[in-house]
């Protein structure tokens, strides 16, 4: 099995392994994501009604409204966050998951990352690996 | 590491009280999380939802713990407005009696329920709030009315999509999104993004094929730059300059495609007097095209309905200025709407509708005038609405979130203002991109 690692800088700490859910677009929170369920509802979305509860949630970015935190609200949260670009929306929403959370990477981790990949996400240290299914 | 002032320490280590200890908590892990290595004090204004007394699983106070604190005679260390109307019911502030919509879509949380209503107001927070300095203006566009607005330059700490590239791009003033309790109480925000001068620069380069000028143009444009960019900074060639209401439309529309917390119009925003000074003197990292296939395509995101029968129709997303209150009286003026029509504007303009007459015009028209909230907010529309038609795409974008399954589906019709006037009127939707 192929294993990648990518240096990043943390956000929230913690080191924790799970299989990926790769979202192609960003996401979005508000009235777009409901914690109860656990999905995102935003129409027309790749992700939509995809449980993320225990997954690696790998995204290019956040957009739209602060309401994006709500993806690290309540026992449904993902295991991690990984995105490519950063915004405060992300700092709002690692504030509230307390999961291990990861941007800034040194490779842009949308390029290695499928749905159902293996990725430890070891914020403490600054990096991720990949483990790639097969 | 988070440098802190020997004050900040000591608020720390809670030498202060509770509420300052967890507010510097919270702020000092968002900081870690944001890579920010200080605090910056703030000179300008905050804007915070309300209560907000949980910021987080992690961090939040009690009624009681406020009570004690506001018995103390503190203030909010900078003038601070209370953005939409209090969390989570956001209740409409006016015209609460006519919004037949139930919280969530639970019949046990009728808006139009007086006690339900008393409750939604949370004026237990609230009351506490104003001896401490708050300014409960209760809107998603609070810089309508707020009358001090922040000048260019000063740290701010503002909350609500549409409101941070206001504050940032139009007003010239510097907020990240992070208007909290704990900002606004401590006069604090972390360090990074939008305070520091280098990350306002213009980064890509956006051009049209059409000049664009139309409010819906505005609307439709700013959704696709949003996509286009997502984090980036844009500066906007090809563009008219925007009115007010296009404003309105442009910083609600950008933060809805992408989050965009910055933009330049050169010759147009004030941090940008040309296309050169708006990049920093330095070459656009990509540009961008939104031409006429983009611009379509961005219309045909947001309509999302398969029949022309609308049930009603929703004006004011962002909350409605008083001239677009002026236009729609005039427009609506002797007639009537053969479907439910709801206006929502700030709290504080609907009684300057009120006095001007607008309200009585829009009742006797069939339509209500309601302030402080939105369907998205609230998280529904009226029973039976089926199909709602807007002319604002944060709304066409957020309201189908609230309506997830394919047995309780809702459509939504999106275009012009007067499109949606049209629809009021005819229960028909004729609108197109043109």
């Amino acid at each position: 099995m192929r294993k990648i690692r990518i240096r990043g800088r943390c956000e929230y700490p913690g080191c924790v392994e799970a299989e990926a859910l790769v979202s192609p677009k960003p996401l979005q929170g508000f009235a777009n994501v409901n914690a109860e369920r656990g999905y995102t509802t935003e129409r027309n979305h790749p992700l939509f009604k995809v449980p993320y509860k225990g997954k690696v949630l790998v995204f290019p970015s956040p957009r739209g409204s602060g309401g994006f935190m709500v993806y690290g609200v309540g026992p449904n949260k993902p295991a991690a966050f990984i995105h490519t670009a950063s915004s405060p929306l992300n700092v709002l929403c690692a504030l509230q998951a307390h999961v291990p959370s990861m941007t800034d990477f040194e490779r842009d981790p949308m390029e290695v990352i499928e749905t159902g990949d293996l990725v430890l996400v070891n914020a403490d240290e600054g990096y991720i690996e990949i483990t790639k299914k097969d | 590491m988070v440098y802190l002032t020997d004050d900040e320490k000591r608020m720390l280590q809670g030498e202060a009280g509770k509420i300052p200890q967890i507010c510097m908590q919270y702020l000092v892990e968002m900081c870690e999380i944001a890579g920010a290595e200080r605090l910056v004090d703030l000179d300008g204004t905050g804007d915070m939802h309300t209560p907000g007394n949980v910021f987080s699983a992690y961090y939040s106070f009690t009624l009681e713990d406020l009570e004690e604190l506001a018995a103390t005679g503190a203030q909010f260390k900078i003038p601070t407005f209370a953005n939409k109307s209090p969390f989570p019911e956001e209740a409409p502030i006016h015209g609460w009696e006519h919004c037949n919509a139930c919280y969530k879509q639970d019949k046990n949380c009728r808006q139009d329920d007086p006690a339900f209503h008393d409750m939604a107001m949370h004026e237990e927070f609230m009351r506490l709030y104003r001896k401490m300095g708050m300014l409960t203006s209760h809107s998603c566009a609070n810089y309508l009315t707020m009358t001090y607005l922040p000048s260019i330059g000063q740290h701010c700490s503002w909350f609500e999509s549409s409101q941070i590239p206001y504050c940032n791009a139009v007003l010239g003033a510097r907020t990240n999104f992070d208007g909290t309790f704990a900002t606004c109480f401590l006069g604090k925000a972390p360090y990074y993004g939008m305070h520091i001068t280098e990350n306002r620069y213009g980064t890509v380069l956006i051009k049209t094929e059409r000049l664009i000028q139309t409010d819906l143009e505005w609307d439709v444009y700013g959704f696709a730059v949003g996509e286009a960019v997502a984090c980036d900074v844009p500066v906007l060639t090809g563009t008219a300059k925007p009115t007010t209401s296009q404003l309105q439309k442009l910083n609600s529309a950008i933060h809805t495609g992408g989050s965009v917390a910055m933009y330049h119009i050169p010759g147009s925003t004030p941090e940008a007097p040309t296309i050169e000074w708006a990049f920093g003197g330095r070459k656009p990292k990509r540009e961008v095209l939104i031409g006429e296939r983009e611009l379509k395509q961005a219309y045909e995101t947001l309509n999302f309905h398969t029949t022309d029968v609308v049930d009603m129709v929703y004006l004011g997303c962002p909350h409605l200025n008083i001239v677009d209150l002026m236009r729609l009286a005039r427009k609506l003026e002797g007639k009537k709407c053969r479907i439910p029509l709801w206006i929502m504007t700030n709290p504080w303009l609907y009684d300057a509708a009120k006095s001007m007459g607008y309200v009585k015009i829009f009742e006797d028209a069939g339509a209500y005038l309601m302030s402080g909230t939105c369907p998205a907010a609230m998280g529904a529309v009226p029973e039976g609405v089926r199909n709602l038609a807007v002319d604002s795409a944060k709304q066409a974008y957020y309201i189908t979130g609230c309506y997830p399954d394919d047995d309780n589906r809702l459509q939504v019709c999106y275009g012009s203002t007067d499109d949606c006037i049209d629809a009021a009127l005819t229960g028909k939707w004729h609108g197109e991109w043109r």
